[in-house]
């Protein structure tokens, strides 16, 4: 057997060309940088306007950017793990301007900054406080009877439990990759998908309860660092390579930065709410189950009469395609459709591909069905 | 001391960081540890559960100090050895040497760690002595979080060592079909992609989550232990304390449900009356009780 060869050849004078490169990068990034001002990474700038507002809560109804063509209303919720701005980072990777631009008339629910002050807000007070009037002022202010609703992520679950407790308010409901069987990860063994589900039922309840105890909520940098386990060696490399990448390139540095403000901008979870969405459904599983309670009533996910459209990302470590697909076969409604797009969590909204086909799906589906 | 200047030391004290502090403070509380461990000396209180082990802190110690030695043997072994046969150039060097440093795992995966600790270290309380017990508490919570940090980073170490071993194994793959990686990109890439299967693997395996879970918990605890001290505080110098604000919290967050309840009563009244009257319904949900 011949003696092998250095498994790694880099020539010295390669080494000092591939260094003189990044010395480059990084004097081109540093100019960049210092060029750059905060209104240039500015994220969620879809002109609108507050309608509503109830404690921290504040709903706005955005302006349209073409004749509304879709009727009735649609309104936005997105969860409390994170902020309803992904859905309209910027300019050319927006879900919200995609649904204006094609004739949807969309309002979206903002729920403010919680605190520890905030720490014993439940879901109830949630679903059927606050976006209960939520939908009732749309309602109002529309003179209808019933609303669109579009859920994302955690946002999804409120409005699927919404839609089961208030069929009567909701004329169709559009969910987005949001998590309905909360054991279904274990459906698929794929590495690195459905860590927060594992991990979460690792924790013995009174673990979760003496966090909430000791920090009032579940404080969002906390949220931030369980993502990131998510992605171990991306998260190793994202502040040295990733941005070196980008870093002199204006445009995909903007949009790195613009990412980078949407995560770092992570709300803490109300404590209460925080017990049930870790407790109640991580652990518990009680959605799916028709065991899950709001306000003394049990979410009957039968009682979903209205058309359901299931939007969920196929590569989602995050919420596994499983554990959203899991909806169909519980709702009453015969008009249940899936709609899953390439990419992962964050990918189906502000990937190239994924989010043009997001806006046009949904809308042309509400369209269908007004 | 007059209490607003108490107060300013607190606060002084509450925005104070790093880990030099309490490591001055180490050796004192360890002393305060013996002597309210001594049996029948001035009958002391009864010491806290999680009383400083120094057995399980010292064999912790030992597992993750063993496994450093390997792990950053094997890390020079490799910024050495990839260049097998030729002069290595310190450049070249330097950069691998970089690449495979394990304490960047650390860096990398200590993202809850640093959280954790960022959220439970948020209070320096130590050098007010009014409350020994309590300190002694804390005290012990935050050896006791050291240790598990320690525990962590021994599932993490095994973990880099596990991915350096199919490294150098896939390495030495291409090297016997005379195969070589050319550029630091490549060997970067085929890095980042057996690391990120090896951490991936490992955080899915029993040791990991229970250390994390075990992590979690100290953390909390010595959170919750700095709270006792500061409830002490504020009730010495006749400021709220936090069980207070909860409670105050509590109870404003139970009126607002009140007070939205009677809105909707209000509002949803007349609809009912109309509906008895065979008006149609002016809101949507409205016959269902919230």
């Amino acid at each position: 057997m011949s003696k092998p060869g250095a498994p790694v050849e880099i020539r010295p004078e390669q080494a000092v060309a591939a260094a003189a490169e990044l010395g480059q990068k990084l004097a081109r990034g540093a100019e960049l940088f210092a060029k750059l001002r905060d209104d240039e990474v500015k994220i969620a700038t879809t002109p609108k306007d507050e309608v509503w507002r109830q404690d921290k809560v504040t709903l706005h109804h955005y302006r349209a950017l073409a004749p509304v063509k879709v009727a009735p209303p649609v309104l936005i919720a997105y969860g409390l793990i994170g902020r309803y701005t992904m859905a309209d980072l910027q300019e050319d990777r927006s879900l919200v301007r995609n649904l204006l631009k094609l004739g949807v008339d969309l309002y979206v629910v903002d729920w403010g900054n919680p605190t520890r002050a905030d720490r014993w807000l439940t879901l109830d007070d949630y679903i059927d406080g606050y976006l209960d009037e939520c939908v009732r002022e749309v309602a109002r202010r529309h003179k209808v009877d019933k609303v669109n609703l579009l859920g994302i992520c955690e946002g999804g679950v409120f409005t699927t439990c919404y839609a089961a407790l208030h069929p009567d308010a909701v004329k169709n409901m559009v969910i987005t990759i949001t998590p309905i069987d909360f054991h279904a990860d274990t459906e698929q063994d794929r590495l690195g998908h459905g860590f927060i589900n594992l991990w979460t039922r690792s924790l013995a309840p009174e673990d979760i309860d003496r966090l909430i105890e000791a920090h009032g909520t579940l404080p969002g940098e906390f949220m931030g660092s369980v993502f990131s386990m998510m992605t171990p060696m991306r998260t190793l490399m994202k502040y040295n390579l990733d941005m070196l990448e980008v870093m002199d390139d204006e445009k995909k540095f903007l949009n790195f930065l613009r990412m980078e403000k949407w995560i770092a901008d992570r709300p803490h979870h109300p404590g209460e709410a925080a017990k049930q969405w870790l407790k109640d459904l991580y652990q518990d599983n009680k959605l799916i189950n028709n065991a899950f309670v709001i306000n003394g009533r049990t979410v009957n996910l039968s009682d979903i009469t209205m058309p359901v459209l299931n939007v969920f990302a196929k590569d989602d470590h995050i919420i596994p395609p499983a554990t959203s697909q899991a909806l169909g076969a519980k709702v009453g409604t015969k008009d249940y459709s899936e709609l899953p797009l390439p990419g992962g969590h964050v990918g189906v909204f502000v990937g190239g591909k994924s989010q043009a086909l997001l806006g046009s799906g949904i809308a042309e589906w509400l369209s269908e069905r007004q | 001391m007059d209490p607003a200047q108490y107060m300013k030391a607190l606060a002084d004290l509450w925005g104070q960081g790093g880990q030099s502090f309490v490591a001055a403070q180490q050796n004192l509380l360890r002393d305060m540890a013996e002597r309210f461990n001594k049996p029948g000396d001035n009958a002391p209180a009864p010491a806290p559960a999680n009383l400083f082990d120094p057995a399980a802190m010292t064999q912790a110690n030992e597992a993750f100090g063993r496994l450093w030695s390997s792990a950053a043997e094997l890390s020079q072994t490799f910024a050495r050895n990839l260049q097998q046969g030729k002069e290595p150039d310190p450049l070249v060097s330097g950069l691998l040497g970089r690449i495979f440093d394990p304490s960047a795992w650390f860096a990398g995966s200590e993202g809850m760690d640093a959280a954790l600790n960022r959220l439970a270290q948020g209070p320096r309380l130590a050098d007010i002595w009014n409350t020994e017990r309590q300190m002694l508490a804390v005290f012990n919570a935050w050896t006791a979080l050291r240790r598990r940090s320690l525990e962590h980073n021994t599932v993490m170490l095994e973990a880099w060592l596990a991915a350096a071993g199919s490294f150098a194994k896939l390495l030495n793959e291409k090297a016997d079909r005379k195969e070589a990686l050319g550029s630091w990109r490549e060997v970067l890439a085929l890095w980042v992609e057996t690391a990120n299967k090896v951490l991936l693997e490992t955080q899915r395996s029993e040791p990991y989550l229970k250390s994390q879970r075990e992590l979690l918990k100290a953390s909390t605890d010595l959170r919750l232990a700095q709270q006792e001290v500061a409830e002490f505080y504020s009730e010495m110098f006749g400021y709220p304390t936090r069980a207070e604000l909860d409670d105050v919290h509590k109870t404003l967050t139970e009126l607002r449900r009140e007070v939205r309840a009677l809105e909707r009563a209000g509002r949803d009244r007349p609809a009912r009356k109309a509906r008895r009257s065979g008006v149609a319904r002016p809101a949507p949900s409205e016959e269902k009780p919230s």
